[in-house]
């Protein structure tokens, strides 16, 4: 099992890199090589943050905690892996898509009254499938196993699975609708949920969406390079901690399962600066902030379903967020300008990670007289 | 924490070297010509789904042969030996042939789709569009003199 973030980090820029390298590929007779995937290679670092509140000390393991707060970083990636194309006899293109993606994830929840703080990893690298049938439907596959512990205390890991299978129907390129299930932990439990999601607008202008059980969004593109959205998702997991401060009875248990959930509401605002990096800040209400533990002997029956059994619960008031976050994205792509199962693939792609879209193409308002030359000549015939 | 402090920090230096890197322009002047044909083959969505697919792929096809051939014009010299200048000349030949077979091809899977009237919408709609981006370039020069 790898151990350090750092050999985490070596292997994303490998990824990122050799993603990139295997985006070509021979064309017919020719020399040239065109771009064989239609997703870059998108890595994404979130970082988020909320003030601290009182717990209620009624409790022993309340009074031991004191109070709770939270920092949170969040690295990302996806790169492809395997493009195939297909054109199917009424010249419908089709494709299919293989990305492995990564996501390593360390919480700093903050207990005011703990004499050493925890710090929390969950860590994986997973599969993504995406078919694109050439009609209007998009399947999107993503199984994500992961590994959480307590860094602050080199406890043992704990192996879990998070999964979705989603079906995807674009009825035009202004209205989409999705069906499936998935296995999730961002409701602070292990949840099988049905999937249901609902667009109505063009997803490169203004639009609504709704994706149970992940976000609500409403999306209002203020330019090129800007993009502003209001939107309210849960946040949460289910994440490995440590017993060294005795907080769980049960003597002999090394440590127990901690999840917490959210729903975050807020404003986002999205720049993009060129086709390789883009900034995103956002702010709003962290509501339905609530935490459990649960103690791994009491819940060893149930070992598919949700855990039942806690020995400490928390509702917290609802605080004040900050969350921001870079998102770089490698490598060339064939062209899929217009191609609403593309744009509608990237944005399933894109859902899970918080990175935005950034593949969707730049819509820029008027012909500027400072293109480059390259870009040029690709459009203009060569002899005129 | 100190990992954690690693990696943003590598980020955060890849992050000039990226910017510096870019260049989003092309994609752009490739955004305005597709909104431009949008505009002007007036193609209903059924059409539109099916089309825009083959459109790219043709599309990117087309640039490829363009740029084999750019590079063909650009290794020629005065100086060259006869040898040389036979390779680039079966070399030019080559691109000839595959730009014409790439656009019989996807002429006709275009025009299955779209109609005849469609598809002459579609060449006037780029041909308007190769003069447009002209003119402005023109318009740009001369406002820098």
């Amino acid at each position: 099992m790898i151990k350090a973030p750092r050999v985490y980090a070596c292997l994303v820029l490998y990824l990122a890199l050799s993603g990139t390298c295997r985006g070509q590929g021979a064309f017919d007779s020719l020399q040239g090589k065109m771009p064989r995937h239609y997703f870059r290679t998108v890595i994404g670092l979130d970082l988020y943050r909320k003030p601290e509140v009182s717990l209620d000390t009624s409790s022993k393991i309340g009074r031991k905690l004191g109070s709770f707060g939270m920092r949170q970083v969040y690295l990302s990636f996806s790169t492809p892996l395997v493009t195939k194309v297909f054109t199917g006899t009424d010249s419908s293109i089709k494709n299919t898509h293989l990305l492995l993606t990564g996501n390593f994830f360390s919480l700093r929840p903050v207990f005011g009254s703990l004499d050493r703080q925890h710090r929390l990893t969950r860590n994986s690298i997973g599969i993504r499938y995406i078919y694109n049938t050439g009609k209007k439907t998009v399947w999107f596959i993503d199984v994500s196993p992961f590994v959480t512990r307590d860094a602050t205390y080199r406890s043992r890991g704990v192996l879990r699975m998070a999964s979705t299978l989603l079906c995807s129907v674009n009825e035009s390129p202004t209205f989409n609708w999705r069906f499936g299930i998935t296995k999730s932990f961002i409701w602070g439990n292990r949840y099988y949920l049905p999937f249901i999601g609902l667009r109505v607008g063009r997803l490169d202008r203004v639009h609504f969406s709704l994706q149970f059980p992940r976000s609500l969004n409403l999306t209002i593109p203020a330019g090129p390079q800007l993009v502003f959205s209001l939107y309210s998702r849960p946040q949460g997991g289910v994440f490995y901690f440590s017993n060294q401060d005795s907080l769980y009875f049960r003597s002999g248990e090394r440590g127990f399962h901690f999840t917490r959930y959210e729903i975050c509401t807020g404003l986002r605002a999205d720049v993009r600066l060129g086709d390789h990096f883009a900034f995103y800040i956002s702010s709003g209400i962290s509501s339905a902030n609530n935490l459990f533990f649960f103690g791994n002997e009491a819940n060893k029956a149930q070992r598919v379903s949700r855990y039942l059994s806690y020995f400490y619960r928390a509702s917290l008031p609802g605080t004040l967020f900050i969350n921001a976050g870079v998102v770089l994205t490698f490598g060339r792509t064939r062209s899929y300008f217009n191609d609403r199962n593309l744009y509608d693939a990237t944005d399933l792609n894109a859902m899970v990670d918080n990175t935005g879209n950034p593949q969707l193409p730049l819509r820029p308002r008027k012909l500027r007289s400072d293109y480059n030359l390259e870009s040029i000549e690709d459009l203009v015939e060569y002899a005129e | 924490v100190k990992h954690w402090r690693d990696i943003v920090l590598a980020v955060l230096l890849l992050l000039p070297m990226l910017t510096l890197a870019q260049n989003g322009k092309g994609d752009r002047v490739e955004a305005l010509r597709v909104a431009f044909i949008n505009k002007h083959v007036r193609l209903t969505e059924q059409e539109a789904g099916r089309f825009w697919p083959v459109y790219n792929e043709y599309h990117d096809k087309l640039k490829l042969i363009k740029r084999e051939l750019r590079q063909v014009y650009r290794r020629y010299h005065e100086q060259a030996g006869e040898e040389v200048l036979r390779d680039l000349y079966q070399a030019e030949q080559q691109s000839r042939r595959a730009e014409l077979d790439v656009h019989t091809a996807y002429s006709e899977k275009i025009r299955g789709i779209i109609g005849y009237q469609k598809y002459l919408r579609l060449r006037v709609a780029e041909e308007n569009f190769r003069r447009e981006l002209l003119k402005t370039i023109r318009e740009g020069a001369g406002q820098d003199d």
